[in-house]
């Protein structure tokens, strides 16, 4: 067989199955018709609502426990940055009425305490804090937010797997299972990174990923990687990873003011 | 429903005439693919094969001075040791870095994921059908090389030897890579002495944003934590090849004139640095010795009252305490069957049948180290005859303890040693005469120090099982299956007639009881072994052994029992046992009775690992060896 007829079977296959491949990037085969998008509640492919508990593992003292003026290790401040943390003032944002401004959203993740995660409605998801007893609210549709506030204004979505290109071979199969929820956080009142002082500025743009993993041994982990960007106060963007561990009820919700 | 039957029928007529050709075969794979929607079934079907490849650099925005310039002594909070690693941590002194043994020390995973550097990441396919086969992860600090299986391989028995980077099979699961790594070496969970055992295993996840990717480690470590480590690395995506790869470490001299037996540690509650950490941030003493509980909400206020006397406590063992028994896996399968790992070059180590059993094979008749304890006998012979026609020639004994000369007669009657008829000694064979020796040419010949046949004698061995070609000095050497294979005569390590028994061209020493990695040296006092035996004989091994790279391959050891071992795990027992030596000896120096020194625990940051409670050699029994052994 020479190979001019092969090729021409070949095309005369796929033209044959085109309409059924091109089906699959519209839903899949043999799928029912098209219909409104479900909710981002409904598409939700983890689920993160419960109560969680922060493990502290890392970067350990500077979270339990209020690290000293100037010590801001591993933080990647600019040098107007490490200006404004060495000249912190906590009476001075005690005076202001600021005692939460380590209890913005850039900051809230790394302070010790549990989370409650509910959705609010079918396109807000609601995270509380009882740490300074603070709420963000995860926004996947509808206008943004005016922010201003310590928690600033999230708009979140479901970060999936990008779906392959599809291509003349492959590139035809079902869109890769598992997802990120990512949440993008902007105008956020200026605050802190760590209680003492170390800042981010009205201009930080926080980008989050929550990742749900369930470990050996029963535990399920909430890992929140965190990518921050202040054009003021950092040098480059500054990553950090925090984990919670799921917890069976409110066992420890305990919320708090704001402190120092 | 009508068209897709239709499609098929074309698609089969199609396949038999592609067929006939290669170009047509692939393009049939591709096709099938496409419409069914996925590949060939494989183990990492379960989710989707993310592109990891590349050049990564670890991001170091969270606990930047350990992985910088270093941790702080006594510095472990967040971690969930237990007493035994909080006693471990403690009794550290990183001067012991300054040991030819420890100075390339590799950084154990997961800590190699976690160092300072540049990493690589890369795939192998199968050449042929472009499955992946395993994911590889270079790392630049201290040259890791972690390998991923991909290919659904199972991980290898409990006796196979241990690595830095560990075992580790993989699979994609949701929008992860899900990782599962055992076969760790001790190592560290942070660099100032946290350990991590060689009981961990590890689970990785490995998450990928853009250019940003994350590996969250969970460690499993009976020995030393009470509840699994979670800690995540990240790493940003390099445009190009760093050109920064390698870490090139060779031993050398430190500290010139250093006694062998001298382990740099300190005694319990005695560290004098343990306090500096919390003054210097001016923390409560207590806070970074609480083990799990510094890793949860609170710490700040549940330590408001507390006091220094709370931490000092906490720097030695709790007193009135029972003696913690090991939580390691033994690696005797105890299932009734004999097992066999290849070592190298023909040298092979059988597991199953007590003492551990090294074969040689080669075109003359085998060379066997140790008999076992003789329940299985059958099977090792059978077990020998798979790997060599030729008879058992020699049979060689490291101890006269049962479990390592309980198969002597049976093996040596399967055996026969060819190099005697015809011999002086075969026309020589006296009407009289019993044993091996009533029949020489038809039986193993069994060799081992003298003092084995003494003790052997003693206990009224059957004479068959009494080794007839005994050496009374240092060193018995025999050129065997193109291999010198030397005997080292240890006088008093677990008895008085120890051998260390090295295969020169292999590189692989089977070391006895002298070695053993699922409990403490069995030092048998009335048998003639002595602590200081035991120390002299280890280091006697290590002046034998060379590692590959980094501390790690190189000379294998056989354990009396245990897993396969190199030179790391080695030195991790000299260092257990010189350093509660020296616990002992300082009790004694102290006027401490024997009961005042099993009260104190001296052992306690090994138990976990190697301690007893019942059985044939307990924690108290190994203290009291030591005891009276230090008091003559």
């Amino acid at each position: 067989m020479t190979r001019t007829p092969v090729f021409a079977v070949a095309l005369l296959v796929l033209a044959a199955g085109a309409p059924q491949l091109f089906a699959q990037g519209r839903g899949g085969r043999g799928g029912p018709p098209p219909g409104p998008p479900p909710t981002p509640r409904a598409a939700a492919r983890i689920d993160i609502t419960g109560y969680w508990v922060s493990l502290i593992t890392e970067d350990w003292r500077h979270r339990q426990f209020t690290p000293p003026k100037g010590d801001y290790l591993s933080v990647p401040l600019s040098e107007a940055g490490r200006r404004a943390a060495d000249a912190w003032d906590p009476a001075k944002d005690d005076a202001a009425g600021e005692q939460c401004k380590a209890y913005g959203a850039a900051g809230l993740m790394r302070i010790p305490g549990r989370l409650h995660i509910t959705w609010q409605d079918d396109n807000t998801l609601k995270l509380e804090a009882d740490a300074g007893t603070q709420t963000r609210l995860f926004h996947f549709a509808g206008p943004e937010p005016a922010g201003g506030d310590w928690q600033g204004a999230s708009m979140a979505s479901w970060d999936y797997p990008r779906p392959p290109i599809q291509g003349f071979f492959g590139g035809f199969g079902p869109p890769p299972p598992g997802g990120s929820l990512r949440v993008v956080t902007t105008k956020m009142r200026p605050g802190y990174f760590r209680k003492n002082g170390v800042p981010y500025s009205a201009q930080t743009v926080m980008t989050e990923y929550f990742d749900r993993f369930d470990v050996p041994g029963g535990d399920t982990i909430l890992l929140v990687t965190t990518e921050v960007n202040d054009p003021q106060y950092l040098s480059q963007p500054f990553w950090t990873t925090t984990h919670f561990k799921k917890q069976n009820d409110a066992a420890g919700w305990n919320p708090t003011p704001c402190t120092r | 429903m009508h068209t897709v039957i239709t499609l098929r029928l074309i698609q089969r007529e199609f396949i038999h005439s592609m067929m006939k050709n290669t170009l047509g075969l692939i393009f049939i794979i591709g096709l099938a693919a496409a419409l069914h929607g996925q590949g060939p079934a494989g183990p990492q079907a379960a989710g989707f094969d993310m592109d990891l490849t590349g050049y990564w650099t670890g991001v170091l925005h969270e606990d930047d001075l350990e992985r910088l310039p270093g941790p702080e002594l006594a510095d472990y909070g967040g971690f969930a040791l237990n007493e035994a690693g909080r006693l471990f941590a403690l009794s550290y002194d990183v001067s012991r870095l300054t040991l030819r043994h420890h100075q390339c020390d590799a950084y154990v995973m997961p800590y190699q994921m976690r160092a300072v550097g540049n990493f690589r990441i890369w795939e192998d396919r199968d050449p042929f059908n472009q499955q992946l086969i395993a994911i590889h992860i270079w790392a630049q600090t201290t040259e890791g090389h972690r390998v991923i299986w991909m290919d659904g391989r199972p991980h290898p028995p409990a006796w196979a030897p241990h690595t830095y980077q560990g075992f580790s099979t993989g699979k994609f699961i949701g929008n992860a890579l899900v990782i599962h790594t055992t076969h760790l070496k001790q190592g560290w969970l942070r660099r100032n002495g946290s350990p991590e055992s060689d009981q961990a295993t590890v689970t990785d996840f490995i998450i990928r944003h853009g250019d940003h990717l994350t590996d969250t480690t969970v460690v499993n470590d009976p020995v030393y934590l009470t509840e699994p480590e979670i800690r995540s690395n990240d790493y940003a995506r390099q445009p190009a090849d760093h050109h920064a790869w390698l870490y090139a470490c060779d031993d050398g001299e430190q500290v010139l004139g250093r006694a062998p037996d001298n382990v740099p540690a300190y005694p319990f509650g005695k560290q004098p640095f343990a306090k500096e950490y919390s003054d210097r941030y001016k923390l409560p003493f207590v806070a970074s010795l609480l083990g799990a509980d510094s890793m949860y909400p609170g710490l700040a206020a549940r330590l408001k009252n507390s006091s220094d006397a709370d931490a000092v406590a906490r720097l030695s063992p709790a007193p009135n305490q029972p003696n913690e028994s090991s939580k390691a896996v033994n690696p005797d399968p105890r299932d009734g069957e004999i097992h066999v790992w290849p070592i190298r070059d023909h040298v092979y180590m059988l597991v199953g049948d007590g003492g551990n059993i090294v074969v040689q094979t080669g075109e003359q008749g085998a060379f066997v180290v140790d008999t076992g304890e003789g329940k299985l006998s059958d099977k090792v012979i059978a077990a020998i005859r798979r790997l060599s026609e030729k008879p058992i020639q020699f049979i060689a004994n490291t101890s006269a303890h049962a479990d390592h000369v309980g198969g002597n007669a049976s093996l040596g009657a399967a055996g026969a040693d060819t190099s005697l008829p015809g011999s002086f000694f075969a026309g020589q064979s006296p009407s009289a005469a019993t044993g091996t020796l009533l029949d020489p040419s038809h039986h193993a010949t069994l060799i081992s120090h003298n003092n084995v046949v003494l003790r052997m004698e003693a206990a009224k061995a059957p004479s068959d099982a009494i080794p007839a070609d005994t050496y009374l000095e240092d060193r018995r050497r025999k050129f065997h299956n193109g291999e010198l294979i030397e005997l080292f005569y240890e006088p008093s390590a677990v008895t008085d007639g120890d051998s260390i028994v090295h295969f020169r061209r292999a590189d692989v020493i089977a070391a006895g009881d002298i070695f053993d990695t699922t409990r403490y040296p069995f030092i048998d006092i009335k048998n003639g072994g002595s602590v200081q035996g035991e120390i002299k004989a280890l280091n006697d091994i290590l002046n034998r052994t060379g590692y590959q790279h980094e501390e790690q391959g190189g000379t294998m050891i056989v354990p009396g029992h245990g897993y396969l071992a190199d030179e790391h795990e080695l030195v991790e027992y000299r260092d257990m046992v010189v350093i509660v030596r020296d616990r002992v000896q300082a009790m004694i120096n102290a006027g401490a009775t024997l009961a005042q020194v099993k009260t104190a625990r001296v052992t306690a940051d090994y138990d976990t690992r190697y301690g007893a409670n019942t059985g044939p050699w307990t924690t108290g029994m190994f203290v009291e060896a030591i005891y009276n052994g230090l008091k003559k």
